[in-house]
């Protein structure tokens, strides 16, 4: 694979900033409405009501994007690199979670994170 | 709000969770396969890409173990907490390069590894916090 490391790093980045978006429009969907779902029938509302949400169409489009990127990025890859690469979306979590949603991100999650950055850059300065 | 201790059955259900995740993947990798050599040019290119994957068995494959994983891991998921499930599930994270080394004869070094092992500590880290973090509901 030796070559174009960072492009498909790049590639990988937004699949995972897609399916981040894709997330965040679920999340905030389902904060709007009443979690309270404690038989199959008000799950089967919940379904229901969720599936009349443009939101949640919008993120089905995002999740869509977000695979097609994937298999184009694994078209260039190993994959190996790629799944391990692709743990960069727990990144994007923690940081749009405490952006957008106002989130409390705890101290340990902010040191897994880090750790997960020193992997991803070990592994694209392997691979490159 | 804490649910029920990890049991072997749910322990298996984990693992189950972890080989469907590495054959989606698998079967992924096998699909794009097809077409190594695609550039794109623009946008519209798309469909020209993800045409062959379409009408490839091995996309279809890995929609299934999408599906299967997401069945068991929701299962997993309504008996134990998140922070429990993530760590076990993250075998995936080694799983998945012994499948690409093995079955797809990828060449991996001692710094990748070593990569996955920092990436799987920081995967253990960010899941741990959830437990502690989260709001009561009682």
């Amino acid at each position: 694979m030796k070559a174009n490391v960072l492009f498909i790093i790049f590639l990988i980045f937004l699949t995972s900033v897609f399916d981040t978006v894709n997330q965040l429009l679920l999340k905030t969907s389902i904060n709007s409405l009443e979690s309270n779902v404690n038989s199959i029938k008000k799950a089967f509302y919940f379904i229901a009501k969720l599936l009349f949400m443009p939101k949640i169409w919008l993120g089905f489009l995002f999740c869509c994007a977000s695979l097609i990127v994937w298999l184009f990025a694994l078209s260039k890859a190993d994959l190996n690199f790629a799944f391990s690469a692709d743990s960069m979306h727990y990144i994007l979590i923690a940081l749009t979670s405490r952006i957008f949603l106002k989130e409390k991100v705890g101290l340990w999650r902010w040191v897994g994170t880090f750790f997960i950055v020193i992997g991803i850059i070990l592994l694209t300065y392997s691979n490159a | 709000m804490s649910k029920r201790r990890v049991t072997l059955k749910i322990l298996l259900f984990l693992v189950a969770t972890d080989i469907f995740e590495t054959l989606t993947q698998f079967f992924f990798k096998k699909s794009a396969m097809l077409q190594s050599s695609f550039t794109f040019k623009n946008l519209g290119d798309t469909i020209a890409f993800m045409k062959p994957l379409v009408f490839s068995p091995y996309l279809w494959l890995g929609f299934i173990f999408v599906f299967l994983t997401f069945v068991l891991w929701s299962t997993v998921l309504s008996k134990i907490d998140l922070s429990v499930a993530v760590p076990i599930a993250s075998f995936s994270y080694i799983l998945v390069p012994l499948v690409s080394i093995y079955f797809l004869h990828e060449v991996m070094t001692f710094l990748d590894w070593t990569g996955i092992f920092f990436i799987l500590v920081g995967v253990v880290f960010v899941s741990m916090s959830s437990g502690k973090s989260k709001v009561s509901t009682q």
